[in-house]
């Protein structure tokens, strides 16, 4: 084994190798804690003839590897008893073209540099995860990272034109076009959510999108949180579609407040932001829709932002929402699953005596205009029963979302999290279906192994 | 709160990453405060110990504290970092940094090194000394005294009528390198309407407390606090022995008297309406950026004071520095301990500094000042460095020093 790290510092030079235990340790997981694997090292190329010596080298030792962004993933995607791939040093802009709203970027840039840079031409890139500004594009793909604009703009997966990518095998293949509607099948659209099973990314265009003239946010209270969903609801069937509506439940709202210093109405249990994109006139007519309908549902408060300022401390308390829970809890996990959005409330009650039952605090919030849902589960990892505990309690959760007709996951992706939920969703055929998909990209051996798809059999 | 229960806050949630700059410029996490607390907790829990490879995470770190303005749970990093250092000194001792982190805060022998440094041939500091804190070649020239009584005297008519009384934190460096800034900030002061104060050759303890020497960092403190009677409040103009004091109270209750009526000049002068009074002085006409100072901004929370002070000058053109939060390496003594580290981060300063075309950088911490002002002697920069006291005190004169 220390032959690789060996063979791969001989290639890319010393300064592109990290190894030694606080490697092992600082490695061993991403943002999901739970499961730790010690790296045997860390390499970090800066371009894609750098990656595809890593993946020969590991090829020809036998040695698994991942690829690693920002190792924010919430899965455990990027954890690997192998060696670290990290894409972080490349982190170029390579092109903006403006007049075909594109962006050619590197794999280790953060989706907030593609915003910043494609900002100077009125264009901007649609996805936003929470992580933003230090996720990477490379990370986003892999898991096909949502966000809470992602109701109106859809998911990673609808803004991602063609990549280029090394294959398990070494070589260097490029998936998709940049002009729409290439004939035959749609190999990139696996890629996309792949979980870096497929190979690494090394280069992604990406579609850019012509910056809103207008953006008006709005802060809805309501008593209880199936008036909140019935607004939600309603907005959707009388035609508003809203950029974003977040739903935070009472004990997030207490981790908000708290933490951010912000004062809520006493009686509400239901936190609701609403966000409108378009012209001036559109979103304030817009606005006014959903105000009525929130007046409908019996809203206990309506808050308006009135600047940028106001709108950025909203989205402040709702960006920062999940890492104020370490004032709760030494660790937590964010749980990810969607169901039929009319179905919310239904399952915040039943996740409520699921947590009674099995003696845990679950915090949740939802991009509730698509039926995302992230039950939250602050905890110590350090200590074994409260780890079985939070266990106990995902599965019924996954099981809960599944039997409502929906997905054990909206936006984290499997990684090693949701490994034997599959089986909830999927059929042993549907699996192996799967399973050949990868094999015909020569994948599964070394490339991020155990991951996505559980074993045959197993 | 002890080591286990603040590193337990931090969620590994990694928000952090990017406002680490020993993280922008390596792109290795262990050089990152998700990495380096995670090493502590693993420390803790008996999976990593305090050898070299802690002391390479540790001794790394700037300590500037971006990660907490970034950090969504509010884990408190630089009591983490102090912390783990103060571990790590026991089992690595760090003589040589101990014994200049003395020289440096002892007023009598600053003075006598600042006078003997005069006969060295380079201005660099000298090579024996950076081997015995670095390992290698300097970075950083020697420091070059400011000489004082530059300003015209102040007349009493100038002055509004006396309502209270302040006391200034001479610092340790402050005083013998910096006396213009010192003698700026008495006469702003007094333009408020406070009598000022000076607390002599008592060093804070913030140079020793951010390399782990917390027990005489505490001694040091609580005779400051002593030797100062209560209520006075305390302005300080050296952002690293201002957020250092406001943050004792954490150390020891004590000294919680102490740190509850510290106060940046630049807080003080806004919570006392001096922006008015530099609405009425003579102006300047220059176009400034400003450098946010880590212990002012991420130690403080202190962003938006000295920029309203800087834009109530009339003909003070402000204009915005790209990563003006971003640490410029000087860190304390990092730039001693780590030159290689220091001097990347100065580079990326600097360009930053010559993107905004500015005259002059206004900024408010004397490490900072030293270094920034190096890279303006190095580059020729058009750029001219000043702390914002000498700013603010040269709109009342109509020009600056």
């Amino acid at each position: 084994m220390a032959r690789v790290v060996e063979a791969l510092r001989a290639n890319l030079g010393s300064d592109a190798v990290l190894a030694g235990p606080a490697v092992e340790r600082v490695y061993e997981c991403d943002a999901y804690t739970v499961e730790k694997r010690p790296p045997l090292c860390v390499v970090l190329p800066e371009s894609t003839e750098q990656v595809q010596s890593v993946v020969r080298i590991c090829r020809q030792h036998g040695v698994p590897y991942a690829a690693r962004g920002a190792g924010t993933g919430l899965s455990g995607g990027a954890t690997v008893a192998g060696v670290v791939l990290s894409t972080r040093r490349m982190n170029r802009i390579l092109r903006i073209d403006a007049e075909n709203r594109m962006a050619v970027v590197q794999p280790g840039a953060t989706n907030l540099q593609v915003t910043r840079a494609a900002e100077p031409h009125g264009l901007f890139f649609a996805p936003d995860p929470s992580s933003q500004h230090v996720s990477t594009i490379g990370g986003n793909i892999a898991e096909n990272a949502g966000g809470p604009h992602t109701l109106k703009y859809g998911v990673t997966a609808n803004h991602v034109l063609e990549v280029e990518m090394v294959l398990p095998n070494g070589e260097v293949a490029r998936l998709g076009s940049k002009v729409p509607e290439a004939p035959g099948l749609h190999p990139l659209a696996l890629v996309v959510g792949s979980e870096g099973t497929l190979g690494v990314v090394t280069e992604a265009t990406l579609r850019l999108l012509p910056k809103p003239q207008c953006v008006r946010t709005a802060l809805a209270f309501f008593a209880e949180p199936r008036d909140a969903v019935r607004a939600v609801s309603e907005m959707i069937a009388i035609g508003v579609v809203p950029l974003a509506l977040e739903f935070l439940d009472s004990t997030f709202m207490r981790v908000v407040s708290e933490s951010f210093g912000l004062d809520f109405p006493p009686a509400a249990r239901a936190f609701l932001l609403m966000e409108f994109d378009g012209t001036e006139e559109s979103t304030a007519e817009e606005l006014s829709a959903a105000s009525d309908v929130c007046g409908r549902c019996g809203v206990v408060e309506l808050q308006i932002a009135r600047d940028e300022a106001e709108r950025a401390s909203l989205w402040y308390a709702r960006k920062n929402a999940v890492g104020g829970l370490g004032r709760i809890a030494p660790s937590k996990v964010t749980h990810d699953g969607s169901i039929p959005r009319s179905k919310l409330p239904e399952a915040l009650a039943r996740i409520e005596e699921i947590a009674e039952r099995q003696g845990v605090l679950v915090a949740n919030l939802a991009h509730a205009g698509d039926g995302n849902l992230h039950p939250c589960m602050p905890l110590d990892d350090r200590d074994p029963e409260q780890v079985a505990r939070m266990h106990r309690a995902a599965d019924e959760i996954m099981r809960l979302c599944v039997e409502m007709g929906g997905s054990i996951t909206g936006e984290h992706g499997v990684g090693l999290e949701k490994l034997p939920f599959m089986r909830l969703m999927f059929s042993a055929d549907d699996l192996d279906f799967q399973r050949r998909l990868v094999q015909a990209f020569e994948g599964f051996e070394l490339c991020n192994p155990g991951k996505l798809l559980p074993e045959a059999g197993a | 709160m002890d080591l286990s229960e603040l590193s337990a806050r931090c969620i590994h949630c990694g928000l952090c990453l990017e406002s680490c700059p020993t993280y922008v410029l390596t792109h290795d996490e262990t050089k990152s405060p998700r990495g380096r607390i995670h090493l502590a907790r693993s420390a803790l829990e008996g999976r990593f110990d305090y050898g070299e490879e802690m002391a390479a995470a540790i001794d790394t770190c700037l300590g500037c504290r971006a990660c907490e303005t970034a950090c969504p749970s509010g884990v408190r990093y630089g009591s983490i970092l102090e912390l783990v250092r103060e571990r790590m000194e026991s089992r690595r001792p760090r003589r040589a940094l101990k014994a200049f982190t003395g020289a440096l805060t002892h007023r009598p022998l600053l003075h006598l090194q600042l006078a003997g440094s005069r006969f060295l041939p380079s201005g660099r500091v000298p090579g024996l000394l950076s081997r015995a804190l670095a390992g290698g070649a300097a970075e950083a020239d020697l420091p070059r005294p400011q000489t004082a009584g530059s300003w015209p005297p102040l007349r009493q008519e100038e002055l509004p009528p006396i309502r209270g009384e302040v006391f200034l934190l001479d610092g340790c460096v402050m005083e013998p390198l910096f006396a213009r800034v010192h003698e700026a900030t008495t006469r702003l002061l007094q333009r408020c309407g406070f009598r000022v104060r000076r607390t002599g050759a008592l060093c804070c303890g913030a140079l020793h407390a951010h390399s782990g020497y917390l027990t005489d960092a505490r001694k040091r403190a609580l005779r400051l606090a002593q030797a100062l009677e209560g209520g006075t409040p305390l302005v300080t103009n050296s952002a690293g022995c201002g957020s250092t004091i406001k943050d004792y109270r954490e150390l020891d209750p004590a000294l919680g008297e102490l740190a509850a009526r510290a106060r940046d000049l630049t807080e003080f002068l806004v919570e006392h309406g001096f922006e008015e009074r530099l609405r009425e002085s003579r102006g300047l006409r220059v176009r400034a950026t400003y450098h946010d100072a880590c212990h002012l901004a991420h130690g403080q929370g202190i962003r938006s004071q000295p920029r309203r002070l800087l834009e109530a000058v009339t003909g003070l053109e402000l204009v915005t520095l790209n990563e003006s939060d971003m640490c410029c390496g000087s860190a304390g003594t990092y730039n001693l301990t780590q030159p290689a580290m220091a001097r990347r981060l100065l580079e990326r300063k600097w360009r930053n500094i010559e993107a905004t075309g500015a005259e002059a950088v206004v900024l408010a911490n004397p490490g900072c000042h030293a270094w920034i002002e190096q890279g303006s002697r190095e580059k020729a920069g058009r750029a001219k460095v000043y702390h914002i006291a000498e700013m603010l005190e040269a709109s009342f004169a109509g020009r600056l020093p």
